[in-house]
C-alpha cells in the first residue's frame, strides 16, 4: 500500500513537473470558448478567422486552432491556441470563416464570411458599380490588402451577397456565402487557405492503406 | 609512404602519452585510497587478494571508458592535442575519483575499505565497487561528451549527475528482497550480483536520459530531470511484469520464512534479481527514449 501511495505521488509529480517546464506548454493559449477571446485579443476591431484546426494524441486528444488575427491598420497575426473538444468540433465546419469579431464594445460569435465585419462600413471602404453594373464592395486604398488578407483573393463581396448575409445574421444562422463559397466546402476558401484541405490530411487511417504504405515504403 | 609512416608514428606517439596519463592516474588514486599506498606503488599480486586486484584494476577499465570519450585532433596540431587530452584527462582523473569517493561513500557508509578488502577479502564488496566503477566511468564519459570542451557545463552536468546517482544506489532498499549491509558482511555473493545488475541499470538509464540534443543547458537539465522521473515510474511496470511472467519459487508451501530467506541468499536468486534489474532498466530506456511524439510544438 506504501508502495503504491509512493508511485502515484510519483505519478503526479511527473504530470505537474512535465506541465510546468515542458516547452510544448508555453506560448500556447487556452481557448474554452467564444468568451475567452476577449480575454486573449485586447484590441478594439477585431476580426478572428478559422484556418485550420488539428488534433493530436491517441487515447486522450489535444485539440489546436490556428487563428488568423487581423485588426486596424492592416494589422495581421496568426496565432495557434488550444481548445477543448467541444469547441473544436463545433468550430469544425467553419473553417475559412470569421468566428469572432469585436468592434468598439460589440462582439460577435456567428460565423460568418471573413470581412463581414468592414462591409458596409465607409470608415472601411464603398460600394462601387462595375461596368457590368454589379454593385461591389471594395476597400480604402489604406486597407488594399484585406482581401488577400481575408481569404478573398480576388472574390469580390457583392451588395446581394450582403443583403444574404444580413438576412441570416437576423435568422442567428452560420453564412457560407449565397453559393457557399466559403467554408469547408467553398471554392474561395479552398483556394486561399489550401493547407487545411491538403493531401496529407485527406489520408484516412485504415489498417488496410496503413500496412500497404508500410509494406511499400519498408519491402 | 611517408606520410602514412608519420600517422603511424603519431598514433604510438599518443597511445605512449595515454599510458603516461594512465601512470599518473595511479599515483591519483592513492590520493583517494592511501592505504593502498604501499600494494599500488610496488608490484601487485593478483593471487595474494583477488579482492583488491579487483577493486583496482575495475577503476583502470574505466578511466580507459573516460579516456576513450577524448579526441585528438591532429589536424591542430599534435602539441595542442597533447595539452588538450593532458588537460582533460586530468580533469576526468579528478572528476572520476572525486565521484567514486562520494558515491562508495554514500553506498558503503557502514563499511571500511581496508577492513572489507585488505582485512576479509570480500569479494562481494569488490564486485559492487567494481560495478560502481564501470557505472560511474560511463556516466561521465556520457557527461563529458554532453559538455563539448566546456569546463562550466561539464561541472553543472557532473554535479547534477552525482545527484542522480546518489538518490538512484538508495532506490535499491526499496526494490530488492535482500538486505544490503547484512549480506555484505556475510560476504554473500548473492547480493553483489543482484546490486551490481541493480547498479548497471540505473547505469543505463541515467545514461540515456543525459544522452539527447543539448542546445540550453536550463532545457538540458530540465529534460533529464524529467526523463528521470519518467523512467522511476516506467522502471516499476516492468520490474514487476518480468517477475510476473518468469515467476520464482523459493522454499516450498509451507516452508519457514527462514528457508525462504536462505534460498534468497543463493547466487541463483542474486543471478535472477539483477538479471531482473537489467533488462527492466534497459526495457525503460527504450520506453523513456525511444518513442517519438513528433514536434513539441502543435506546427500544422
Amino acid at each position: 500500500m506504501q508502495k503504491f501511495f509512493l508511485y502515484t505521488i510519483l505519478v503526479i509529480a511527473y504530470l505537474g513537473l512535465a506541465k510546468a517546464l515542458s516547452p510544448s506548454e508555453h506560448g500556447i493559449q487556452f481557448l474554452k470558448n467564444e468568451s475567452q477571446f476577449s480575454k486573449i485579443l485586447k484590441s478594439k476591431n477585431i476580426t478572428v478567422i478559422l484556418i485550420d484546426t488539428h488534433a493530436t494524441g491517441f487515447l486522450i486528444q489535444t485539440f489546436y486552432q490556428k487563428l488568423r488575427v487581423i485588426t486596424d491598420y492592416e494589422h495581421i497575426d496568426e496565432m495557434i491556441v488550444r481548445t477543448n473538444k467541444e469547441f473544436a468540433k463545433k468550430n469544425k465546419d467553419f473553417i475559412g470563416l470569421s468566428i469572432y469579431r469585436k468592434s468598439s464594445d460589440t462582439e460577435e460569435f456567428l460565423p460568418l464570411p471573413p470581412g463581414s465585419l468592414y462591409i458596409d462600413n465607409p470608415e472601411y471602404g464603398e460600394w462601387k458599380t462595375s461596368k457590368k453594373g454589379v454593385i461591389y464592395w471594395a476597400f480604402h486604398k489604406s486597407y488594399k490588402n484585406f482581401p488577400r488578407y481575408l481569404g478573398w483573393g480576388k472574390f469580390k463581396i457583392t451588395k446581394d451577397f450582403f443583403q444574404q448575409m444580413k438576412s441570416s445574421i437576423s435568422l442567428n444562422r452560420p453564412f457560407f456565402g449565397p453559393n457557399e463559397e466559403f467554408g469547408p466546402n467553398g471554392k474561395i476558401t479552398k483556394k486561399n487557405f489550401p493547407h487545411f484541405f491538403g493531401e496529407d490530411r485527406k489520408k484516412k487511417s485504415d489498417l488496410k492503406n496503413l500496412l500497404l504504405q508500410y509494406l511499400k515504403e519498408n519491402f | 609512404m611517408a606520410e602514412i609512416f608519420d600517422r603511424l608514428l603519431i598514433r604510438i606517439l599518443l597511445a605512449g602519452f595515454v599510458c603516461l596519463m594512465i601512470y599518473l592516474y595511479r599515483y591519483a588514486h592513492v590520493i583517494f585510497y592511501p592505504t593502498v599506498k604501499r600494494q599500488v606503488l610496488k608490484r601487485i599480486s593478483p593471487s595474494e587478494n583477488p579482492a583488491d586486484t579487483l577493486h583496482l584494476f575495475a577503476r583502470l577499465i574505466g578511466i580507459s571508458i573516460i579516456f576513450s570519450s577524448i579526441s585528438f585532433n591532429e589536424a591542430s596540431g599534435v602539441w595542442l592535442s597533447l595539452f588538450h587530452f593532458g588537460v582533460w584527462g586530468s580533469i576526468a582523473i579528478i572528476l572520476y575519483l572525486l565521484s567514486l569517493f562520494i558515491i562508495e561513500s554514500i553506498v558503503f557508509y557502514n563499511f571500511d575499505y581496508t577492513d572489507e578488502i585488505l582485512k576479509h577479502k570480500n569479494m562481494s564488496y569488490a564486485f559492487i565497487s567494481f560495478c560502481h566503477a564501470i557505472v560511474i566511468a560511463y556516466l561521465t564519459r556520457t557527461v563529458m561528451m554532453e559538455a563539448e570542451n566546456s569546463l562550466i557545463i561539464l561541472l553543472v552536468l557532473w554535479l547534477y549527475m552525482l545527484v542522480i546517482v546518489g538518490f538512484s544506489v538508495k532506490y535499491f532498499t526499496f526494490i530488492s528482497k535482500l538486505s544490503f549491509n547484512r549480506l555484505l558482511i556475510q560476504k554473500n555473493l548473492s547480493l553483489c550480483f543482484s546490486y551490481g545488475g541493480f547498479t548497471l541499470g540505473s547505469g543505463f538509464i541515467i545514461a540515456s536520459c543525459f544522452d539527447q540534443e543539448h542546445y540550453d543547458i536550463t532545457i538540458f537539465c530540465i529534460q533529464v530531470l524529467l526523463k528521470t522521473v519518467l523512467s522511476l515510474i516506467i522502471f516499476p511496470i516492468f520490474k514487476k511484469g518480468i517477475v510476473r511472467i518468469f515467476p520464482v519459487r523459493l522454499g516450498s508451501n509451507r516452508s519457514h520464512v527462514t528457508e525462504i530467506e536462505s534460498q534468497m541468499h543463493t547466487l541463483g536468486y542474486g543471478f535472477y534479481e539483477g538479471s531482473v534489474f537489467i533488462s527492466a532498466a534497459i526495457l525503460t530506456t527504450m520506453i523513456v527514449n525511444r518513442i517519438q511524439f513528433g514536434t513539441i510544438y502543435p506546427f500544422f
